[in-house]
């Protein structure tokens, strides 16, 4: 089963408190060099009452010691991308009994109060997916280059994997543990994000898109994705379906 | 009679390669089993190989076998990267698995009540306060 939500009308609007314990609900963050922002993240995640997870991706600053708030780090011994990260995430948020998954980008781009939005379409959807959308919500200080650069990436993801997605690499999303145990991701780098939709896609668990807000700044603009960073990912989705 | 012997040796063995290659990734050494049997049988029928030369517009018969050559190189190059990416999947999993058991021993420790005389507990106490270590700090916390 899929859903979409496709309701603009919704987006940027307050979150619902969660009705459950918010302590059950696991924010993984991936981290790599934020060693100036990732502080402020896991206290705002804090607030919240979530239980907050950074895997310190063998940065070479202080972000570890610059996560300290968290309730764990994680630390990779060496550095192995984003996916390899959250995918470390995960497995740890599964093992020690999560009710709901969040992945939440390290660079401040992701507003905390969207994490509520994802858990409430999780639960009301009955869905294992909860993918944030920012063309079905806000995003400020887009470029256009993004934009275009997004859309296609979108267009590419729906051809390949079937799914009616109209965000395709939005690094907030929400997963239910069943939902988390089919997301294996192999590939480490940028295009674990179209590697978790095709996994999605592959399961046939049903899942949802929430809009969300997304706030462009100098520093994540820095950390985003190039034209040339979607020809690797191309070129790793590639090659990765040439071996076992 | 020499040139071809030595370069039909040269393609069995891309050949024997390519097939213990086939379970790890089938493309390739399919891609590269057809390009060495097409390299074996034009280079002991080079009348065939100008044929064929002629109408790709290669010119040479002998021209035709060296480009299937370049193009085992490069498929057999990429079998490498391939490879390459295979071991980094091992190592990320080698590194996921320290990295989580690292993690799940911090929590222990930190769980676990203080051992040893009394006098004692107060500075191990001390110690774990006082260290640097972002884990340590981390897993104070409860889960």
């Amino acid at each position: 089963m899929s859903m979409i939500l496709n309701n603009a009308a919704v987006h940027c609007q307050m979150a619902q408190p969660y009705e459950r314990s918010p302590a059950r609900v696991w924010v993984v963050i991936a981290a790599y060099n934020e060693a100036t922002v990732i502080g402020r993240i896991i206290n705002e995640v804090k607030r919240r009452g979530y239980t907050v997870a950074v895997v310190d991706d063998g940065s070479s600053d202080h972000t570890a010691e610059a996560s300290a708030a968290a309730h764990v780090v994680v630390r990779h011994p060496i550095n192995l991308g984003q996916g390899a990260a959250l995918q470390t995430g995960i497995d740890f948020a599964l093992e020690r009994g999560a009710d709901v998954i969040v992945t939440f980008d390290a660079d401040g781009q992701h507003r905390t109060g969207d994490i509520e939005k994802l858990i409430r379409a999780i639960r009301s959807g009955d869905v294992d997916f909860a993918l944030g959308s920012r063309f079905l919500g806000c995003s400020e200080g887009m470029p256009v280059s993004r934009r275009v650069l997004l859309k296609a990436a979108t267009l590419f993801t729906q051809l390949t994997t079937g799914l009616r997605i109209s965000d395709t690499h939005n690094g907030l999303r929400a997963m239910t543990p069943r939902g988390a145990r089919v997301v294996r991701l192999r590939q480490n780098r940028m295009a674990h994000a179209s590697e978790m939709l095709s996994q999605i896609a592959a399961s046939s668990l049903g899942y949802i898109e929430v809009p969300v807000t997304i706030e462009y700044s100098a520093y994540s603009l820095a950390k985003g994705q190039t034209v040339g960073d979607a020809l690797m990912i191309l070129l790793d989705l590639f090659a990765r379906r040439l071996y076992r | 009679m020499i040139a071809q012997t030595v370069i039909s040796m040269l393609l069995i063995g891309v050949v024997a390669y390519a097939a213990s290659e086939r379970r790890r990734s089938p493309v390739v050494a399919w891609l590269s089993i057809i390009a060495a049997a097409a390299g074996l049988y034009f280079t002991w029928t080079p009348d065939h190989a100008t044929q064929v030369a002629m109408w790709a517009g290669v010119g040479r018969g002998v021209d035709l076998i060296l480009y299937i050559w370049v193009c085992i190189s490069l498929i057999v190059l990429l079998n490498l990267h391939l490879k390459l990416r295979s071991q980094m999947e091992l190592v990320t999993v080698m590194a996921r698995t320290i990295a989580l058991a690292e993690a799940r021993r911090r929590l222990s420790e930190n769980a676990m009540p203080p051992q040893g005389p009394p006098q004692r507990v107060s500075s191990g106490r001390r110690a774990l306060g006082r260290t640097g270590n972002p884990m340590l700090r981390a897993g104070k916390e409860r889960l």
